[in-house]
């Protein structure tokens, strides 16, 4: 080996031997984007012209001008405090993402100065001599030296499942295809091996591969597009109404300065400043729930992505399937028989009477070697930890299942001799005394690849009969294997001989290199065929996915036949529908004469697929429903992904491999297996299945739909308010009216009484079923669309806006300003030295007796708001059905906001009503009552639009009215 | 035809709106009362406020340059207007209240069912120096400003005359069981000497208001009442520095506060420049 100092010295030069983590940003900038983002700007913009106008009044010595100060420093805390919220909860969603990322650190045994030596595997440098066993991670690309039975699992680089066997021998001019190099990150499975590194940290090829995914960039989620699109109406309407009436107020001779103000007050009456927290706490409500789903997801506004999700491209093993080899189907006595493959199988129900499945039980189960690890006898079969490889764990569990105790059995036949299973031979084989204590019989038993054992068979059994096997019988067999075979099961042949007692005596001398004993003229007994089935839970996932739209693309690296079975047992491919060449074989013609219109599947085989153009890639994609890609490599998983997305799809990837990260990160939304995903993937991904089950997929796809139409109703309560707030000013402006609201109010109702409501949308259960109709269409099914803008701002809006001004103009007429008086008295209203104001009754006021009752006005509008806004929540809960079908006590959440609405004004007018600063003043209770009758008009009014929604559907109502 | 659907759509629904929004507010209009309002919760305790009002409260001029007085002088001349003696000839409206202090006049309840209701004369020449009858220019091109206080009309109040033992001596002097008393101080203790003599005239040479011009029942009742008026008359001020004087109205039911300035008070800055 290496000596330290040289080790020392290169380890210097090269770095450590770990993968750079992708460049994180500095979560101050992460910080400082918040404070910038979405309607921030607007409201520094707000707190600017007020520091403005606070100094310009400051400098004429106007009393009121600390009032401009406080304003900026509410207007700027409010953007502080957004932010930090905003801040923690990405950085909290980040934080579940870190345990994962955590990794134990790994230990490698290297040899340094001529002895063996335990050291982190991050200090491994190029030319250190380092020795691996089986279930060790290979600590870097290594070149092979010395081998024995080794064994390694590539499948997170290459995606091939099998476990490939490793010699000294250089095989392959490719460095992935030779047998002498041993990956980073990949698992040797069994054997030990002594290597040379070669490549250390980002230069092995796992490394290529992660700065390949770094490399791809991040895509804006769909709703994040949809929030910026929001954010870039409301601030369009903002600016232009402010403008508009800067210039209407500078025009009708206001002064600059109160042109200025008064621009504030439009900004920070239109901008919902609650609202991106609020859909931030919506999203990460729906990413708990989607959690306890096993939807790990790790950016919030992945939440929404997967409820767009148009197609997914999804892996077979683990995902699909239970990623076990089970016993599927049974051939003996000419007949086949089903097995249950199911996750939880405890019996198996098929017919075990006759004789041969008594012979070909005994085969199974002590031809065999695998074993249960010991401690395991309190959990069921399925679940228990076997030590031996997957066919012969899936014969240990079958027989387990069937007959009990199967380590019992073998016990009793104790085994004299064995042959393991090798790739000349083809066959395994072993050699039992019997359990019964009167035959005194070896019994010879064999299992092997179903052609080989039947050449050294010259019998079969039948109903427990030997019979000769001839040519019949023969073809029999064939047919079977065949069919079997053509399921994509992976088929084993079983034999056996009960060898005479006078040629092998108790004490023969059985030889396995000699082979000193019969090996053919044996008895065939029958065949077992093995799969890994199909997630029970998919079939069901997959049809659902069909009806809500989506469509399942399958991609493998598994053989085409297999992966075809898998796809029509879980439905990807549908009973009724054929391939190019199910056709062609149906109707006898060559597979160029079909017409590819015809066919709706397609499975397309990774050597096609790599000599296809774009354009016939994108034809594929385009004219089948119903589409698997198998033997493929994870890189062609980037071309797939890239087809999908360039026909307009939102694009699901499910992948666990390392080099699965540069389509997962490629994708709408990558998901990684939580099991048996890598951590490169996990990182790539935005979400991770706990369970790496298809079918958690879907209750995400689910949520990401409900949480959708949930925002929708979110953003329209939200908005609505803000013309109510909104048309004060201008009235102010244009009537010159005493100020209905204050900017401070308006900042209560937007971050006070209004967040808990909002956010009870999220609780809102879908109105119909969201998984019956087709994804929305991303350029077309906007999330805040016109119909929605103008039914909230132009309606409801307007709506609240009238009984907000009746409680106002109510307040003021029975203090002795009726409504006639109260026009165009603005400037003398606000002017401070006029303290003998006259009102309607020739009643005289001083200047702080009209502001105290201009604070009752802001109190009454206040009230008169939040009471409209319980409306406005309640017909917000469905925005098609009425809500007596919606069922008005279901979300138990919608109340508790209805409470905390009401509890917080009351709070708010009666508790604080005495805190100058604040502008509220407590309120005669009747005046709480005067928009209730606005409120039940509004409630009436939306029942009646949905009703015609309803009625008339794709009338110009339904266009105009449904958001 | 989609446009004008909407349009029309439009146009219903909003005149439908404005319709339920005047029909409400007409609605709500009938249940206020035309002479007195609902509530006075905010309007009272009434407010004390000065004549002139030119621009914040300060009166700042120079006794030798008339320009520099004429708004004040204007704007107390036109506040007189209503109490000469020409303006108050018919006595249908205008009773004779006497020149003495005497207890409230209660003229019947708060409506029209009686007609109009009569009010008390206030003679101006009652303001004697500062009536402006003698010296058109209230003692200003003299350097001897006048100020008239007044104290804010409110439908149905009826002030209380104080009680003697919470009154500052001054005050004390003036004390009558019919008048709220109104006296004048430097508003801080340093100005007390530069202010100099302040003349008091109201009615009858009383310095208050007194108590038989009250309840006042409303414009539409009482459309030409004469709230009584004190003139105060600033006959030693010191010149070229700002002197601050608070006014107040004495009461059991007048009150002062801190938020509210002119509660009951009010302050007010002079600036005499000496040339």
């Amino acid at each position: 080996g290496l000596s330290s100092a040289r080790a020392a010295e290169i380890l210097a030069r090269d770095g450590p031997n770990s993968l750079t983590p992708p460049k994180a940003t500095p979560e101050i900038v992460k910080f400082l984007k918040q404070l910038v983002g979405g309607f921030s700007i607007l409201l520094w913009i707000g707190a600017v012209f007020s520091w403005i106008s606070f100094g310009i009044q400051l400098a004429q010595g106007a009393e009121s001008a600390f009032d401009n100060l406080y304003l900026g420093v509410v207007l700027a805390l409010v953007v502080i405090l957004t932010g930090i919220f905003a801040y923690y909860q990405e950085a909290k969603s980040t934080n579940i993402m870190a345990s994962f990322s955590k990794m134990i650190p790994q230990q490698a045994l290297v040899i340094r100065d001529a002895e063996k030596k335990e050291l982190p595997a991050d200090q491994l440098v190029v030319g250190d001599v380092v020795e691996i066993k089986g279930g060790d991670r290979i600590p870097a690309d290594i070149r092979l030296i010395f081998t024995q039975g080794c064994k390694v699992d590539n499948s997170s680089l290459t995606g091939e499942s099998e476990p490939q066997s490793r010699s000294c021998d250089f095989t392959h001019e490719n460095p992935l295809e030779t047998r002498n190099i041993a990956f980073y990150s990949t698992t040797c499975v069994e054997g030990t091996a002594t290597g040379i590194v070669i490549n250390t940290g980002d230069r092995t090829i796992i490394g290529r591969i992660a700065s390949l995914a770094s490399g791809v960039g991040n895509e804006k989620t769909p709703i994040a597009i949809e929030i910026e699109h929001f954010v870039y109406l409301v601030a369009g309407v903002a600016i232009s109404i402010g403008v508009l009436f800067f210039i209407i107020s500078v025009s009708m001779r206001y002064k600059i300065l109160d042109s200025i103000i008064f621009l504030i007050g439009i900004i920070v009456a239109n901008v919902p400043e609650g609202l991106l927290a609020t859909v931030t706490v919506s999203l990460s409500l729906t990413a708990k729930r989607m959690a306890k789903k096993n939807c790990l997801v790790k950016n919030l506004e992945a939440v929404e992505t997967l409820g767009s999700t148009s197609i997914i491209c999804s892996d077979k093993t683990g995902t699909l399937t239970q990623n076990r080899m089970t016993v599927a189907h049974l051939w003996f006595d000419n007949q086949i028989y089903s097995a249950d493959t199911s996750e939880d199988q405890t019996t198996q129900p098929f017919d075990q009477s006759s004789p041969s499945w008594t012979a070909l039980s005994k085969i199974v189960t002590l031809c065999n070697r695998a074993e249960f690890r010991p401690g395991q006898e309190n959990l069921p079969i399925m679940k228990r930890v076997v030590v031996g490889d997957a066919s012969e764990t899936a014969l240990l569990k079958f027989a387990e299942v069937i007959l009990g105790d199967v380590m019992n059995i073998r016990a009793r036949n104790k085994k004299v001799a064995e042959i393991p299973f090798n790739s000349t031979n083809k066959f395994q084989l072993s050699i039992h005394e019997t359990d019964d204590p009167n035959d005194k019989r070896f019994l010879l038993v064999m299992k092997g690849a179903p052609e080989r054992i039947l050449e050294r068979c010259s019998t079969i059994m039948i109903n427990g009969k030997e019979e000769p096997l001839d040519s019949e019988k023969a073809e029999a067999f064939q047919t079977a294997y065949m069919e079997l075979g053509g399921m994509g099961e992976r088929v084993l042949g079983f034999c056996h001989l009960y060898l005479p007692e006078n040629e092998f005596p108790d004490t023969y001398p059985f030889d396995t290199d000699s082979m000193n004993f019969p090996t053919s003229n044996l008895c065939f007994v029958g065949l077992l065929s093995m799969i890994d089935p199909p997630r029970s839970t998919v079939p069901d996932a997959v049809s659902k996915c069909r009806s809500a739209g989506i469509k399942v693309i399958m991609v493998t690296g598994d053989h085409p036949i297999t992966a075809k079975a898998i796809a029509k047992s879980v439905g990807i491919i549908s009973a009724t529908s054929e391939t190019v060449e199910d056709i062609a074989k149906r109707l006898n013609i060559p597979v160029e004469q079909v017409n590819r219109r015809e066919a709706t599947a397609a499975v397309v085989n990774g050597m096609e697929l790599k000599d296809m153009s774009l354009q016939q890639l994108d034809e594929i994609l385009c004219n089948h429903s119903e589409i698997v890609f198998a033997r493929t490599s994870p890189q062609q998983k980037l071309i797939i992904v890239e087809g999908c997305q360039r026909q307009g799809a939102v694009v699901a990837v499910t992948g666990d491999g390392v080099n699965d990260s540069p389509a997962l990160k490629k994708a709408d939304i990558g998901i990684a297996m939580g099991i048996a995903g890598s951590d490169a993937a996990k990182n790539a991904a935005d979400m991770v299945l706990l369970d790496d089950n298809f079918a958690s997929i879907v209750t995400g796809v689910e949520e990401g739909r409900l949480i959708f139409d949930n925002l929708k109703k979110t953003i329209a309560y939200t908005l609505t308010k803000n013309i109510a707030e909104l048309c004060p000013f201008l009235i102010y402006i244009i009537a010159s009216i005493p100020m209905p609201i204050g900017t401070i109010t308006i900042l209560f109702i937007d971050l006070g009484t209004d967040i808990i409501p909002s956010v009870a949308l999220a609780y809102e259960k879908a109105e119909s079923d969201i998984m019956n109709r087709r994804p929305r269409n991303k350029r077309k099914d906007r999330l805040v669309n016109e119909q929605l803008a103008v039914y909230s701002y132009l309606q409801i809006g307007i709506m609240q806006s009238v009984g907000a001004f009746v409680t106002y103009f109510t307040v003021y007429a029975e203090q002795g300003f009726l409504p006639s008086t109260l026009l165009g008295v603005r400037v003398d209203w606000e002017n401070n030295a006029i303290n003998d104001f006259e009102d309607s009754y020739g009643q005289e006021w001083t200047k702080y007796q009209r502001t105290y009752l201009q604070w009752t006005g802001y109190t009454a509008f206040f009230v008169s708001i939040t009471i409209q806004q319980v409306a406005d929540l309640i017909i917000r809960k469905t925005r098609r059905n009425s809500i007596f079908q919606q069922g008005l006590f279901r979300n138990k959440v919608i109340w508790v906001g209805i409470f905390s609405q009401i509890g917080i004004a009351l709070i708010l007018t009666y508790g604080l009503g005495h805190v100058t600063a604040l502008n509220f003043t407590p309120l005669r209770f009747q005046y709480w009552f005067v928009a209730v009758p606005f409120a039940i008009l509004i409630w009436v009014y939306d029942e009646v639009r949905k009703l015609f929604i309803r009625r008339y559907p794709g009338s110009w109502w339904d266009k105009n009215m449904y958001y | 035809s989609l446009a004008v659907k909407i349009l029309l759509f439009y146009v219903i629904f909003y005149g439908c709106l404005a319709g339920i929004f005047i029909g409400t507010i007409q609605v709500m209009l009938l249940t206020v009362s035309e002479f007195e309002p609902k509530y006075q919760d905010r309007v009272a305790p009434p407010g004390l406020t000065q004549i002139p009002q030119v621009q914040k409260t300060e009166i700042s001029f120079t006794a030798s340059d008339p320009k520099s007085f004429e708004p004040y002088v204007k704007n107390l001349e036109k506040f007189l207007k209503d109490y000469s003696a020409d303006q108050q000839t018919e006595n249908i409206v205008f009773q004779d209240c006497g020149d003495i202090p005497t207890d409230y006049k209660e003229r019947g309840p708060y409506n029209d069912v009686q007609g109009q209701k009569q009010v008390c004369k206030f003679k101006r020449e009652w303001l004697e120096n500062c009536s402006g009858i003698n010296d058109p220019t209230f003692g200003y091109r003299d350097g001897k400003p006048c100020i008239l206080v007044k104290l804010n009309r409110i439908i149905g109040f009826k002030p209380k005359a104080p009680v003697n033992e919470s009154l500052p001596p001054e005050v004390m002097a003036k004390y009558n069981p019919y008048l709220i008393p109104v006296h004048c101080t430097a508003k801080r203790e340093d100005d007390a000497d530069k202010i100099g003599t302040v003349e008091y005239y109201g009615m009858g040479g009383y310095p208050g208001f007194a108590l038989q011009y009250y309840p006042y029942y409303g414009k539409l009742l009482q459309p030409r009442y004469l709230q009584p008026l004190v003139a105060v008359q600033f006959t030693n001020l010191t010149y070229d520095m700002e002197v601050r004087v608070e006014c107040r109205a004495y009461g059991q039911n007048i009150q002062y506060s801190d938020k509210d300035r002119f509660q009951g008070r009010f302050d007010i800055k002079f600036d005499i420049k000496s040339s």
